[in-house]
């Protein structure tokens, strides 16, 4: 599976995400109507984005079948025809990243540009990354191997 | 879903006046006219024209009469690289002139979300207040129980009592409340609108806060060329070697250099260079691990903006903001300082009593050169030993000022301007000062076209009305700068006298262009990837026109004009466009600049060739009308009758 990933810690709160979602979903240049969110707490900041639940909670609560999985991304998306606007899905997202789109009258939440996530594009600074978890997690094993073999040698 | 098209996206062409009077507490809108916006630019360009328009000469800066306008930048909230910048435009109480103030952080886009591209304060609240403005609905709040208190608790209550912790603010600190000549307003908490007392200003009203939250939509006139545009621009300006300095080492990154060049300002502007300066500079708050965090303002990409932790048994626990270049400068070199924690200590304490650290560095550093002169004695310095180097007596001076606590803390409250009339002596001579607001710490006697830039800056000596960095011709981009203007890249080098008025006027034009768009001045005067040319382009796409890099350069061109008839208009003349004393009579000391000045007679040659230019009389340097009216501003100011 391939998924959005967050390195927080390189994150500078510049909002490109915020505004290229926005413009890529909308059509205009709105934070809130962004599928992703960038939280700021005094020199640490953090994009907060759907992590695509395997048990989902927004698809589990959703009345009309509206919050799907679709297996061809594969994605959490939300079917907007369909949402009646209960606001169920964005009660049960323990991570806040299903939000309300006043505007257009339905719940949002990122379907990652149906695999192509326009804001891993616009991030410059190297906070978001879209890359098969297999090659993630072979990362991270590799450097854990290589912080025992430093400390072995050390 | 809604059929109909929703209520809260707004074109960028349709620009929107929110304004606040604090003796009635009316507030209503207004709406701009395009001409307006498409002569002046926006931003910056059209609080220069509702600040003339609005307030006569002869107006108090710190009465009611005087407005303070919020501006940001035409293309602020959009995704055009580091736009998101704000102006703040008020006559300006130490200085008696204009003064425009920049700042980023979020509040600028915030507003402009809400629903506004200026926010207008006049009056005065009959106590202390705040104003709320969320989205359509606009509150003036009691703010009694916010008054005397800094800026960081202050942003904590206001988040705390209206239960959001995304709202923007732009707050003053005590110094502010106590109109203070150099106190600043701090916004989106850890960014800085500083200089000229733009703080009294909002105190004076009794407005210690404002706060923004909103919700709505922008949309542009040409979407998909707009976009592409900014993200290849965003791109270009992360790939500048400028802008990747900044990243990693910040505004103070360039302390080697100047150290180097023999062009770093200490010891209250007598000296050029002090030992350990390495203290000072960027590079040794990351190797040293000072350095917690690099934060963009809205939309950048650079992220030279700092956020720094120390723990000193001495000088107490710093977690804050910067310190910027300039404030590791005039807090520490000009003090003759170079302990690390204790400029952290003195840029947090300016920070949270909201005052200006260029100012206070330089109104500290010319009250201990007083001292050592004997101009200000023991006595007076009411038990402090203020001779340079003394970082506890610096410490404690900032938090007398920002109190106006004492004779000496109410004295230095005023500026050196003020002060060095009060102490009298020789004291003028080294009061770094020109216009009545302390020079940034830039030496003039060395660099040309700053000299010339700083004397004819509206606001006073400084490098934030423009920024001439490419004389120096450090980089290809640059040199290419300095080709373009004067056709010769031999012109690139900043101790030449030649062609230095037509390097001003251009770097003016653009820097006024670059920030009435909402531009980081450092995009396009210090790295360069945005320029004349791509901003045009993006401002003919958000407005869906047709629009040429000169008619952008010519946007800059009027917004100069207007804010030297400004000046004019309150009898400012060409004697006004002058240099500190000591920048104009006393040869740089040593280094590689040594013996070199910008004395009477150089800056009379600049300005004759400046002024000529600009089509300004040459005598007293006010825009002739012939000018206005070439420039198709002849309805907008006037301060020379007809021929």
């Amino acid at each position: 599976m391939t998924s959005l990933s967050v390195n927080a810690d390189k994150c500078t709160a510049c909002r490109a995400c915020e505004l290229t979602c926005s413009f890529v979903k909308e059509g205009v240049f709105a934070p809130y109507r962004s599928r992703i969110r960038i939280v700021r707490l005094h020199g640490f900041n953090v994009p907060v984005v759907c992590v695509n639940c395997a048990q989902a909670p927004c698809i589990e609560v959703c009345p009309t079948g509206a919050v799907y999985r679709d297996r061809a991304v594969p994605v959490v998306r939300i079917n907007e025809a369909e949402c009646i606007g209960c606001r169920e899905c964005i009660k049960a997202c323990p991570f806040g990243a299903a939000d309300w789109d006043d505007d257009k009258d339905v719940a949002i939440m990122c379907d990652l540009c149906g695999g192509e996530p326009a804001c891993v594009a616009s991030c410059i600074y190297g906070a978001l990354d879209f890359e098969p978890e297999a090659t993630v997690v072979r990362r991270k094993r590799r450097a854990t191997a290589e912080a025992i073999a430093a400390r072995t040698a050390g | 879903m809604k059929e109909s098209d929703a209520m809260n996206i707004r074109d960028i062409a349709a620009q929107r006046i929110l304004n606040v009077d604090l003796d009635t507490g009316q507030v209503n809108t207004e709406d701009v006219s395009r001409r307006d916006l498409v002569r002046l630019l926006g931003g910056r360009g059209l609080a220069a024209k509702f600040l003339y328009e609005r307030i006569p000469a002869g107006t108090d800066p710190l009465g009611p009469e005087n407005v303070l306008i919020w501006s940001p930048g035409t293309l602020s909230g959009t995704s055009a690289p580091s736009s998101g910048r704000t102006s703040v435009t008020c006559k300006g109480p130490a200085t008696g002139l204009y003064l425009k103030v920049s700042v980023g952080g979020h509040l600028g886009a915030e507003l402009k979300y809400a629903g506004y591209d200026y926010l207008v304060i006049s009056g005065r609240a009959p106590h202390p207040v705040y104003l709320w403005v969320d989205d359509d609905r606009v509150e003036i709040r009691p703010a009694q129980h916010l008054w005397g208190k800094g800026t960081r608790e202050t942003d904590d209550l206001i988040k705390a009592e209206l239960d959001d912790d995304e709202i923007q603010t732009g707050i003053i600190g005590p110094a502010g409340e106590n109109k203070v000549l150099f106190s600043c307003i701090m916004v989106s908490r850890y960014n800085s609108a500083s200089r000229g007392g733009v703080g009294a200003v909002m105190g004076s009203k009794n407005l210690k806060a404002v706060a923004v939250r909103g919700r709505g939509a922008l949309r542009v006139a040409r979407p998909k060329p707009y976009f592409d545009l900014a993200a290849r621009m965003r791109r270009e300006l992360a790939a500048d070697a400028g802008s990747e300095s900044l990243y990693n080492w910040g505004t103070s990154g360039s302390i080697p250099g100047l150290d180097e060049m023999g062009m770093l300002a200490a010891y209250n502007f007598s000296q050029v260079t002090i030992d350990n300066s390495e203290r000072l500079s960027g590079q040794y708050l990351v190797d040293e691990g000072y350095l917690t965090g690099r934060e963009s303002c809205f939309a950048c990409s650079t992220a030279c903006h700092r956020y720094v932790k120390s723990h000193s048994d001495r000088w107490g626990d710093v977690d804050d903001s910067g310190p910027e270049l300039e404030t590791m400068m005039s807090l520490g070199a000009e003090c003759g300082l170079t302990d690390t924690e204790a400029v952290l200590r003195a840029n947090h304490l300016c920070n949270d009593y909201g005052l200006d650290t260029i100012s206070a560095g330089h109104v500290i550093s010319w009250a201990m050169e007083c001292y050592e002169r004997g101009v200000i004695s023991p006595e007076q310095a009411e038990g402090l030993e203020l001779g340079f180097g003394n970082a506890e007596a610096q410490l404690e001076l900032i938090r007398r000022i920002a109190f106006r606590e004492g004779l000496l803390g109410d004295l230095l409250a005023e500026g050196t301007q003020r002060a060095s009339a009060e102490v009298g002596g020789d004291s003028w001579k080294w009061a770094i000062q020109a216009k009545g607001l302390e020079q940034s710490a830039v030496d003039t006697r060395a660099a040309k076209s700053y000299a010339l830039a700083f004397a004819v800056n509206p606001r006073g000596p400084d490098h934030l009305m423009t920024e001439t960095y490419a004389e120096f011709g450090f980089t290809e981009e640059a040199r290419e700068v300095i080709r373009k203007i004067t056709g010769d890249e031999k012109y690139a080098n900043a101790t030449l006298l030649e062609k230095r008025a037509d390097i001003v006027r251009w770097h003016e034009d653009c820097y006024a262009a670059t920030e009435a768009l909402g531009f980081c001045v450092f995009t396009s005067t210090a790295a360069f990837a945005v320029n004349p040319e791509n901003m045009a382009e993006l401002f003919g796409h958000a407005l869906g026109i047709e629009f040429s890099e000169e008619e952008l350069m010519l946007g800059g061109r009027r917004i100069v004009t207007l804010e030297r008839c400004f000046n004019a208009r309150e009898g400012a003349r060409r004697e006004d466009d002058m240099l500190p004393w000591r920048m104009m009579n006393e040869p740089v000391p040593d280094g590689p600049n040594k013996g070199m000045i910008t004395d009477q007679a150089m800056l009379d040659r600049f300005l004759d060739e400046y002024y000529a230019l600009h089509g300004w009389d040459p005598a007293t340097g006010i825009p002739q009308v012939e000018t206005l009216k070439a420039l198709d501003l002849a309805d907008v100011c006037r301060v020379l009758p007809e021929a």
